[in-house]
């Protein structure tokens, strides 16, 4: 399974705030043991999709210069209601503090209008060659994995916008 | 050993409560309702309860804040909200608590709108010294 | 992708503490995602992983009879990365339970390093949840769950000669 837990970028404010989608389906095989008969997105991976969108601020921000975006904090976070197979979740994250090395977010998870998840992240961002510098390729590497992944993501960046136009 | 002034109370309370809801401590006053206020959910009342258990070394039930057999008494209770009999044996068994909004519309899920943090602080404070004599 | 994010309880007391360990591999596809290059354990699977473990702790100190689901995540600290080929450790333990709800803290370690610290508030949802159609059965307690806490009481089948 691929481990991306946004589908769409729906509003970037840079450095400030992201809305992104999460659209639920049944293919997703994991939903077999989570749980049989009552399939429901796994609180987690609500988790997973509000700090993917809050990495998605700082990549954006920092023009992809830390190669590694990782939670190094999650502090209540609730949850209030379940996301069933052929919903979509809204997720909501604003920018409370955002330097080099780390940052923090105030994260939503929203379903037809209605709030169910929250919490409060901290992010790690780091390079591999701040460490040892024979990964500056590997950074390299995960720099353009992660450009790509943000073009498919965000229409709202030009290069989307040229292949709309053809 | 002396129970611990209101203001002692207070200011474990209130930490309590910024641990939990990740608000600021200038949040947290006396009259801040948990749940319209601090945005509590439910499930972070069940936190704050352990919480505080843990912080004062005493046993909170939640019959002594949302006491079942009042809410769920059809004698109290019609189409999910509680009649003056209701409302009268609620203020009997929850003192401290701020009814007057709940008043106007009393909706047995909204119980939780009741309490405030000088409710907490009152309960706690009463707790304690019932565990003195 | 399966949802089980341990292998194996090496201690499990009942109504106390519960140690399981979860060997992480390049087999995992999800490692590939995160992040292709440089694949790291990400940290929200380590919490299930601790949410599972310290879940089953809390199900079967009320032998079962509740739906017992993660519904709030006080604290999850990360203080280092987990790669393939590495062993980690849930160590989790009971610090509340009632009717309504369970707390439980515990620590993720690998070998001796301390990767995490993780702090969970369980719901007991049939009593919580009002409004919401549950299915009766327990669907949270899953053969494969109880197979694995089988494996640890019971463990004499793992010993057969060939």
């Amino acid at each position: 399974m691929k481990f991306v837990l946004i589908d769409r970028i729906v509003e970037l404010e840079s450095g400030r705030r992201i809305v992104a989608e999460k659209a639920l389906s049944l293919a997703e095989e994991y939903l077999a043991d989570h749980f049989p008969r009552f399939p429901v997105l796994p609180g987690v991976l609500m988790l997973e999709a509000m700090v993917q969108a809050a990495a998605w601020v700082v990549r954006e921000r920092l023009d992809f210069a830390p190669s590694l975006v990782l939670l190094k904090e999650a502090r209540n976070v609730t949850y209030k209601s379940f996301v069933a197979p052929g919903q979509v979740l809204t997720v909501e994250a604003e920018c409370l503090e955002l330097t080099q090395r780390e940052s923090t977010f105030a994260a939503r998870g929203h379903l037809a209008g209605r709030e169910i998840v929250k919490g409060r992240l901290v992010l790690r961002h780091l390079t591999l060659a701040e460490y040892d510098a024979g990964w500056a390729d590997t950074d390299e590497r995960l720099r353009t994995e992660q450009r790509a992944r943000f073009a498919l993501l965000w229409k709202g960046c030009p290069a989307a916008a040229d292949r709309a136009a053809v | 050993m002396a129970a611990p002034s209101r203001q002692e109370i207070f200011k474990k309370v209130q930490q309590a409560l910024v641990d939990a809801l990740s608000v600021e401590e200038n949040e947290v006053t006396e009259e801040a309702t948990l749940t319209r206020d601090l945005q509590a959910e439910s499930i972070d009342i069940l936190d704050i309860v352990f919480r505080l258990e843990k912080a004062f070394n005493i046993k909170i039930s939640q019959e002594e804040l949302t006491p079942r057999d009042i809410l769920s008494n059809p004698e109290y209770v019609n189409n999910r909200k509680l009649n003056a009999a209701g409302l009268a044996a609620l203020k009997q068994r929850v003192k401290h608590a701020d009814f007057s909004k709940f008043e106007q519309d009393p909706d047995i899920d909204k119980i939780l709108d009741v309490f405030t943090v000088g409710t907490i602080v009152s309960f706690i404070e009463e707790k304690l010294a019932a565990s003195q004599s | 992708m399966r949802w089980i994010w341990f292998d194996r309880f090496t201690e499990f007391v009942p109504g106390e503490r519960a140690v399981a360990v979860k060997n992480v591999t390049l087999a995992e596809d999800h490692l590939h995602d995160h992040f292709g290059a440089f694949p790291v354990m990400p940290a929200s699977l380590m919490i299930e992983g601790m949410a599972q473990t310290a879940g089953i702790l809390v199900g079967q100190a009320r032998n079962f009879t509740e739906k017992v689901i993660l519904a709030k995540i006080k604290r999850a600290a990360f203080h280092r990365l987990v790669r393939p080929g590495q062993q980690i450790r849930f160590e989790a333990r009971i610090e509340h339970l009632t009717d309504a709800a369970a707390s439980t803290r515990g620590e993720i370690r690998c070998g001796n390093d301390l990767i995490a610290e993780v702090e969970l508030v369980f719901s007991h949802i049939d009593q919580n949840i009002s409004g919401l159609e549950f299915p009766d059965e327990n669907f949270v307690f899953t053969e494969e769950f109880m197979a694995l806490l089988k494996t640890y009481t019971q463990p004499a089948a793992e010993n057969i000669p060939l």
